[in-house]
């Protein structure tokens, strides 16, 4: 009941900004060279579809899935580190503060010397800027178990492994998850900004190259797939959320 | 932590002669500050103690010291005629705070399971023991609700029962009861006495609720405030088993509770 309420909000929410964007452009408002007719960008979708738009926005979103999860992996297991581990902790924050400022878009050249014009390139951007989201929330993540449970787990004689596994993960898991959706925004927007700089094949270039040859309605189409990418991994996201936090909700 | 655990072993058939629980002149500072001076009792093996005490006058402290959470200073905590060096499986904590002390992510099953994992019970064993664990505390319907579903009395059964899933030869306890209502509380009062009956277990009760201590107790330690120092130690002489209505109307517990009922007063917290 509630899922049809929140669908039918969504739905009327949608329908609004397309009756807004389609009065617009319909009056005049905004001249059609730089703001298409919602049915035009739609054309222009089908049409890009039916030919490299599809292959572009799967390489893109590919590249960005990948350094989404190599970030996650290292994120989790430094965050774990330096959560738990006094030592870790004293050597590795004052360097990731350091470095965690750096705009990761000036780590572009060094990624284009050691992996010069290429998809990898690409990917080590992406998986360098959006590492920091999690591995902050991971951080916390680890470093907040109730000091109860440390007292638990010393009176039932649990290992230390035991207790980063049973204990600190799962203490960490709402923050770890909660880091990567932050994460995930980040990838995307650096796998669009980083392949449209360096010229990789993707939806990043294709929206760029429209834009430099003045074809709205193209610009438009790479948006909405933009958008739709964003939603459909929000989605996903939550959905697993959801399953992993059950006793949250409870 | 292996070679503390055979030791105790080995104690365990001379429990006639060594007690349970052994403090002996302890002293003990924390943060600059004189918590507990000269502390000495001792429990012999299968009985109930109690330790009461106006607020700050080290009824957590002296507990955590037996549970190898703190370190004496000076003077000796013994547990089964063994110092106390750490914590240890053979000694169970019930800690007050039920909310904190259970893993929110494991339901009932998973938390009592903790305790089996952390002794190694191979899982195959586990199923039947904490199902006849949860079933023992009266959770025997509710083996797969999360803490966030259970009430605080169901909590505390909880964490009860995961600290019987120790095998605990000792059962410390500190205001278990402190935070439930007056009827759970009378409830879980008899529940505890008939499963530390049933195991033989030395238990050491913290309540600053003297009708409690009494109730409960073979023998109550008084402590006094500031600093923390044991004022008396009387031994209960009242029948077994208890009964809250008779037990609490007889003429000892009533001689007993105004004998100890100024001193809870006169501690200024
Ligand atoms: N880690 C610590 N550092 C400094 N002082 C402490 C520490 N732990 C306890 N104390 C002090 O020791 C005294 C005894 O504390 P304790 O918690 O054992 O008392 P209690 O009898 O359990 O009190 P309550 O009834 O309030 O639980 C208090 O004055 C307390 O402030
Ligand atoms: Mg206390």
């Amino acid at each position: 009941m509630r899922a049809v309420r929140e669908l039918a909000v969504a739905l009327t929410g949608l329908g609004i900004v397309l009756l807004v964007w389609w009065a617009v452009t319909e009056t005049g408002l905004i001249s059609r060279a730089f703001l298409p007719s919602p049915d035009a960008a739609l054309a222009a979708l089908q049409r890009g579809l039916a030919r490299d738009l599809l292959a572009q926005t799967g390489a893109t979103v590919i590249l960005m899935f990948q350094g989404w999860l190599l970030a996650s992996l290292v994120a989790i297991i430094l965050g774990a580190l330096i959560g738990l581990n006094q030592t870790a902790r004293e050597t590795l924050e004052p360097l990731l503060e350091f470095i965690r400022p750096l705009p990761a878009s000036a780590i572009i050249p060094i990624a284009i010397a050691v992996f010069g014009l290429t998809p990898g390139m690409v990917l080590s951007v992406v998986a360098f800027g959006s590492l920091w989201p999690t591995l902050l929330a991971t951080v916390h993540g680890f470093k907040s178990v109730e000091p109860r449970l440390v007292e638990v787990s010393r009176a039932l004689g649990l290992s230390r492994l035991s207790f980063v596994w049973k204990i600190g993960l799962p203490n960490a898991v709402p923050d770890v998850l909660a880091g990567m959706r932050l994460s995930l925004t980040v990838a995307l927007i650096l796998a669009i900004v980083t392949e449209m700089l360096a010229g990789q094949q993707g939806l990043g270039t294709a929206i760029l190259l429209a834009g430099r040859s003045f074809r709205a309605a193209d610009i438009f189409a790479g948006l909405i797939l933009l958008g739709l990418i964003g939603l459909i991994s929000n989605l996903v996201l939550e959905a697993i959320e959801q399953r992993l936090l059950r006793w949250r909700a409870a | 932590m292996d070679g503390m655990q055979g030791a105790a072993g080995t104690v365990r058939s001379g429990e006639v002669i060594k007690p349970a629980i052994a403090f002996e002149s302890v002293h003990l500072d924390l943060g600059g500050r004189e918590v507990l001076r000269d502390v000495s009792f001792s429990l012999p093996s299968g009985s109930f103690g109690c330790v009461i005490g106006p607020s700050g006058s080290g009824k957590t402290t002296v507990l955590r010291l037996a549970g190898g959470f703190l370190q004496a200073k000076n003077g000796s905590v013994c547990v089964g005629g063994v110092p106390r060096s750490g914590p240890s499986r053979d000694v169970a904590v019930v800690f007050q705070d039920y909310g904190r002390a259970l893993l929110p992510w494991r339901d009932s099953y998973g938390n009592v399971s903790l305790a089996l994992e952390a002794a190694g019970v191979p899982r195959s064993e586990r199923k039947d023991r904490i199902e006849r664990l949860l079933t023992t505390v009266g959770l025997g319907k509710h083996l797969h609700k999360y803490p966030s579903e259970m009430s605080g009395g169901m909590q505390q059964r909880l964490q009860i029962a995961r600290c019987l899933a120790q095998e605990p030869r000792i059962l410390l306890m500190d205001e278990p009861f402190g935070a439930l209502d007056a009827m759970t509380r009378q409830t879980l009062q008899d529940e505890l006495l008939r499963l530390v009956s049933d195991s033989g277990m030395t238990v050491l009760f913290v309540t600053h609720d003297l009708e409690e201590a009494l109730y409960l107790g073979d023998v109550v330690v008084a402590l006094a405030a500031n600093p923390g120092r044991v004022d008396r130690v009387v031994t209960v002489p009242l029948p077994s088993p208890r009964s809250q209505l008779a037990t609490r109307e007889h003429s000892e517990f009533l001689r007993l509770r105004r004998e100890l009922f100024g001193l809870m007063q006169d501690g200024h917290g």
